[in-house]
């Protein structure tokens, strides 16, 4: 090579991370709330740490640090679910889903920041499409937007579909939620016919992407919600995803399919049926494969590029970026230039 | 050192040399003055608790807003005046030589 060469683009590979990114503040799905039954409790491991997830016995849900802020013993080995409260084993110290220590029962004087903060870090939680969510912000910062109605899962009446997936990739949510604006990818990782057309519009938290002119219609709410819409062969058949950031590199993907509650034998329901197996990747003699059986390999061994060398006829990737960055608001100026 | 004149719960008074960076509860309460000092000066156990006399409170710096919440949640187990201090705040810097305070009772 001669004297002029771009030594970066041969070199910053040397430099690059696969996971550069904090965890983004927004909305996560914690599981289902059939899962955890009122005063039972169990520890779980998310947004790279580990969590007492509670019920309390009306039926509020709690997610707290695990270690007490007294002398931190871990709530979630021997500590108990009392009443609206989670005790802690070592002492008894008791603290409401808010965080709020409610009882210390044998000091005379209380501590004065006792009654003027919550002193346990919790999250935020709302019970919403059978599910528990959890509000993360690396500063415990509350809510900045809401869980929308989503009509296929909250409706009753209209909707149906019981099917749902979980897959888990060694990497993070930025990462995963990129191929949604990767258009590119869609024609030669997944082996669709065609480059679709994609325009995305973006709107503080949420972004919306319409994938070949209707075809998938997606919106994104943070970083944790994306309820997809597929209009194929005459109906309309959804996918609500909602990944979560266990850790910094890796991530559980977890989808719902539903579709209209079509009477039995009618070819609506037929239709949909196909649609939906086709997002999961399970349907035969596709010519386009589903997610899940090829984008893996390339999540799970990739590294991240902040500059890349796009080229025309590819997504927007870049302002996908610029978007999703207000999601590490609460990051350091160091990790920022990172990413 | 400085010189801190302490008067007892008993009533009786000494005069003790007290170092001049080491807050004045660790002293206190090394000294057997009945000073618990349970929280280390986090200002959450208010069991310091010291009366500085008339003269040297308005010499010392005014308490943090932290120090006041702590005499305020002392104040329905103990008398607490408006000379109380939590004697986990006082540095007994040089400048406060002759420094009076009076151990308050238990919360
Ligand atoms: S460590 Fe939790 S109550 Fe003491
Ligand atoms: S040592 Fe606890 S308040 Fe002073
Ligand atoms: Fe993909």
């Amino acid at each position: 090579m001669g004297d002029n060469i771009n030594l970066k683009i041969l070199l910053e590979s040397q430099g690059l991370e696969r996971c550069p990114f904090p965890i983004p503040t927004g909305w996560y799905f914690v599981d289902y709330s059939d899962t955890l039954k009122p005063t039972e409790m169990r520890n779980i491991t998310l947004f790279g740490q580990e969590w007492v997830l509670f019920r309390t016995e009306s039926g509020k849900p709690g997610m707290s640090d695990p270690y007490c802020p007294h002398l931190g013993a871990h709530m979630g080995h021997g500590g108990k679910v009392c009443g609206e409260h989670l005790r802690c084993p070592f002492h008894h110290w008791e603290y409401d889903t808010s965080g709020w220590c409610k009882n210390i029962p044998y000091g005379k004087v209380t501590p004065p920041i006792v009654k003027k903060q919550a002193i346990l870090r919790t999250l935020p939680m709302v019970e919403k499409y059978g599910m528990m969510w959890a509000w993360y912000h690396p500063l415990c910062a509350e809510p900045t937007f809401e869980l929308p109605y989503i009509p296929e899962i909250e409706d009753a009446t209209g909707y149906t579909g019981s099917r749902r997936g979980s897959w888990t990739a060694d990497t993070c949510i930025q990462e995963i939620a990129e191929n949604g604006v990767d258009v590119a990818h869609l024609k030669f990782l997944h082996g669709a016919p065609g480059i679709p057309p994609v325009s995305a519009t973006y709107e503080g938290p949420i972004m919306k992407l319409d994938i070949g002119q209707g075809y998938i219609v997606g919106t994104a709410y943070g970083p944790g919600l994306n309820v997809m819409r597929f209009n194929q062969h005459g109906i309309t058949a959804t996918m609500i995803s909602y990944t979560q950031p266990i850790t910094a590199e890796k991530s559980t993907m977890n989808m719902s399919f539903r579709h209209v509650d079509y009477a039995e034998g009618t070819p609506e329901l037929h239709a949909s049926k196909k649609v939906i197996d086709h997002m999961i990747g399970a349907a035969e003699g596709e010519e386009s494969a589903g997610f899940e059986s090829v984008d893996f390999i390339v999540w799970n061994n990739k590294k991240y590029r902040p500059n890349p060398l796009l080229c025309d006829g590819d997504g927007p990737v870049l302002q996908f970026r610029k978007w999703f960055k207000q999601f590490y608001s609460g990051a350091d100026a160091e990790t920022l230039a990172k990413i | 050192m400085t010189a801190v004149r302490v008067k007892d719960r008993d009533g009786s008074e000494q005069t003790l040399d007290a170092a001049e960076t080491t807050p004045l509860m660790e002293t206190l309460r090394d000294d057997g003055y009945g000073i618990e000092g349970t929280c280390g000066g986090a200002m959450s156990c208010g069991t310091c608790h010291v009366y500085v006399s008339e003269a040297w409170a308005a010499k010392l710096p005014p308490p943090s807003e932290d120090e006041k919440a702590m005499l305020e949640a002392i104040s329905d187990f103990a008398e607490v005046r408006p000379t109380s201090r939590l004697s986990c705040q006082i540095l007994p810097d040089i400048i406060y030589d002759g420094l009076e305070v009076e151990i308050a009772p238990q919360a």
